[in-house]
């Protein structure tokens, strides 16, 4: 401060810079810039066109009618979109649970005192699949559980036991994908929850047991407790980004059989882009929007009660 | 009055990377013979032809200039009906010459199904260009290891089980795959089926369908009978149906044209021989051909028409087959000629031949939704999970929805 002083005493500073909020706007907003226009172009663009897509009738080859609300009129009495809305939160629960659980589980189990090796041999293990692509994910386990050619099919058969027909029976067909899925994507979600266990400050679990408690009170009085923004975070993102999956009912199954892996997305694909009802698959994809965000609120609204902010 | 010998062009078509070589250099033709034409080839890689229809109207209407299509059965009639496509009959009075000496190099059929089902009015929009039929490709060392003769031109589904049978006790090796592997479906698993016992899954003008007729549920208990009896294998994975007949796990596999692509990559184009579908009550397969409309938005319908011509040829037919195009051409010339059976295995005439007793492939406006009720539903009863007898009624009733 002294210095500070002298030297505007000396009439050297306030002259040598412009206030700091009259500096170069035009910085700013170039930083800025490419993510609005690449916002605008991809995300609200495309979001507003569905809007408005949504209250027209087009094939696209023909000039587009505008039907007004009849769009929606005839989605809510389509029964295929019941079936679809069902398989896609079937889809999106479990895969809510089983992320959530098993990351944490796994989390837990690499933050233990273990070798440093192994946890790291554990980890990229873990998170490697996250890295492929679905498609390549997808003709992967085609080709494991190929039910004449499958090396799975092939080893269980040798202990007597035979497996179901995973990908064209309707009562397995949808389990076998959430079971890749949960394969493919796990290590997401178990580096965040890593990420967030290593954030509990040790001396909180410390003081717990000085105090008395058993590792079991500890994990559910201390550790879960602190860990909760992480888990709220990690369901929203589950959450949205399983209510959306298309690629590996689309490679692996083709909605089938008997549409039984055919979720909301796939359906929005059928109908803009095999059916030509863009208007229709527009539609379905204001629904979407409207049931994500409706869920994401709902968790948000929930989160007062459990989650806690420290 | 000539064509246009230069401007601008834009032809989109069905290509993957392993057809590229082929087109590239047929295009390569072109542009040596018409250098004044700039001819933008726009490869559109889809795993079957609805797909394609789909991914050109995205195109389309997504404002892409696109002057020349190249647009198989499955969606012929679908643009012509949207009035996108021009007609020919202007272009074809001024080559009249050029495309009588074209149609009389061809099966009549052809002539015939390209207005019949190509068009909603009675205007030609399409210049066709080849096609594929159904047959079986053999492996003739698994057939010789089993002690089975090869199959002459009129055996029968039962010829078929016994040879299969013997097969399976003598090597081990699967008869055919039954819904499997990665061109698994309506062309080439439910139409052969259902074709060589006069059933199909619409009436011949396609306006309503026959899905559940006690024909077609006999040919899907038939092909139910296969995966049964442990001639086929399961359908539901990854099945590599051409890897497997090279290493003798699979006696045969059906398809058109393009399997001897895979032939020729494999190396086993000697060990191979096609042999004509079995038949229950007569010779059948499904035919889809590929024809080329110029669009009614194209700035240059003159420059379109000299490249329709140009495809039309016989030099550039002969070109393309030799370059290893996965279709049969349209000539016949062609089609018999070392330029088609050359590097070919045995029998590959017999895909032409075929296109005397061939059916249409069934391709209403709703194609591919009609083609997704057929595969989901065929698929469903060859794995068991659905009887033939309940199945394909329930489909049936669904095609006939999507029909009105």
């Amino acid at each position: 401060m002294t210095s500070r002083r002298t030297l505007r005493a000396a009439g050297r500073v306030t002259t040598s810079r412009r206030p700091r909020g009259h500096r170069q706007p035009w910085l700013g907003y170039a930083f800025v810039g490419p993510a609005v226009v690449l916002f605008l172009v991809f995300i609200a663009g495309p979001f507003i066109a569905a809007i408005i897509l949504s209250l027209y009738s087009w094939d696209l080859l023909t000039p587009a009618t505008f039907v007004g609300s009849g769009n929606f009129v005839a989605l809510f009495s389509d029964p295929v979109l019941g079936k679809v809305l069902g398989t896609t939160f079937v889809f999106a629960l479990a895969s809510v649970v089983l992320h959530v659980v098993g990351g944490l589980l796994l989390a837990l189990a690499v933050n233990r005192q273990m070798n440093r090796a192994l946890s790291y041999f554990v980890r990229t293990t873990v998170f490697f699949p996250f890295l492929i692509s679905w498609a390549a994910v997808s003709l992967l386990w085609k080709y494991v559980l190929d039910p004449s050619f499958g090396f799975m099919s092939y080893y269980v058969g040798q202990l007597g036991i035979t497996l179901p027909d995973w990908f064209t029976d309707p009562t397995w067909a949808l389990p076998a994908i959430i079971g890749i899925d949960f394969w493919h994507t796990i290590g997401f979600t178990f580096i965040i929850m890593l990420a967030g266990l290593q954030t509990v400050p040790p001396e909180l679990a410390e003081a717990a047991r000085v105090d008395g408690a058993n590792e079991r009170q500890v994990f559910w009085n201390v550790t879960l407790p602190l860990m909760s923004p992480t888990l709220f975070f990690a369901t929203i993102i589950t959450f949205i980004g399983a209510f959306q999956v298309f690629d590996p009912m689309k490679i692996i199954t083709n909605g089938g059989p008997n549409d039984s892996t055919k979720t909301i997305v796939m359906y929005l694909y059928e109908q803009g882009f095999q059916a030509f009802q863009i208007g229709y698959a527009s539609a379905i994809a204001v629904i979407v929007f409207v049931i994500v965000m409706s869920v994401t609120l709902l968790q948000f609204w929930g989160s007062r009660r459990w989650v806690y902010e420290s | 009055m000539g064509s246009a010998t230069k401007g601008k062009l834009t032809f989109a078509y069905m290509g993957d990377v392993s057809q590229q070589k082929g087109f590239k250099a047929l295009f390569a033709l072109f542009n040596k013979k018409f250098p004044g034409i700039t001819l933008t080839a726009q490869a559109i890689p889809a795993n079957n032809w609805a797909t394609f229809t789909n991914a050109v109207a995205t195109k389309i209407a997504g404002g892409s200039q696109i002057d020349v299509i190249n647009i198989a059965t499955e969606g012929q009639r679908l643009f012509a009906s949207k009035g996108i496509l021009t007609p020919l009959e202007p272009f074809i009075k001024q080559d009249q010459g050029v495309v009588d000496e074209y149609w009389s190099d061809c099966n009549p059929n052809l002539k015939k199904w390209n207005t019949k089902y190509a068009s909603t009015d009675g205007k030609t929009y399409y210049m066709p260009g080849g096609f594929n039929t159904m047959a079986l490709y053999a492996n003739k060392d698994v057939f010789a290891q089993a002690g089975v003769s090869l199959p002459g031109s009129n055996w029968t589904w039962d010829d078929f089980l016994s040879a299969g049978k013997q097969i399976l006790s003598k090597t081990g090796a699967f008869l055919m795959p039954a819904a499997s592997g990665a061109t698994a479906g309506y062309f080439t698993d439910v139409m052969p089926w259902l074709t060589t016992n006069g059933a199909s899954t619409f009436n011949a003008d396609w306006s309503k369908a026959t899905y559940d007729s006690p024909a077609a549920i006999e040919s899907a208990n038939f092909a139910r009978g296969l995966v049964e009896q442990g001639l086929a294998p399961k359908p539901g994975g990854q099945f590599d149906a051409p890897s497997q007949l090279a290493k003798g796990k699979l006696a045969m596999l059906g398809g058109g044209r393009w399997p001897t692509i895979n032939m020729r990559d494999l190396k086993i184009v000697d060990k191979v021989q096609i042999v004509n579908w079995p038949i229950k009550t007569g010779h059948g397969s499904p035919v889809g051909w590929d024809a080329w409309p110029i669009t009614a938005s194209s700035q240059n319908k003159q420059a379109a028409w000299t490249f329709i011509k140009f495809l039309m040829s016989k030099e550039a037919g002969e070109y393309f087959a030799t370059l290893g195009g996965t279709i049969v051409p349209a000539r016949n010339s062609v089609a018999k000629s070392p330029a088609f059976t050359d590097n070919a295995p045995v029998g590959s005439t017999l895909l032409s031949d075929a296109l005397s007793f061939s059916t249409p492939i069934p391709s209403p406006d709703r194609g591919a939704e009609c083609q997704k009720v057929i595969e989901d539903s065929w698929l469903s009863v060859i794995s068991g999970n659905a009887k033939a007898e309940e199945a394909l009624p329930a489909a049936n009733s669904k095609l006939n929805n999507l029909l009105k």
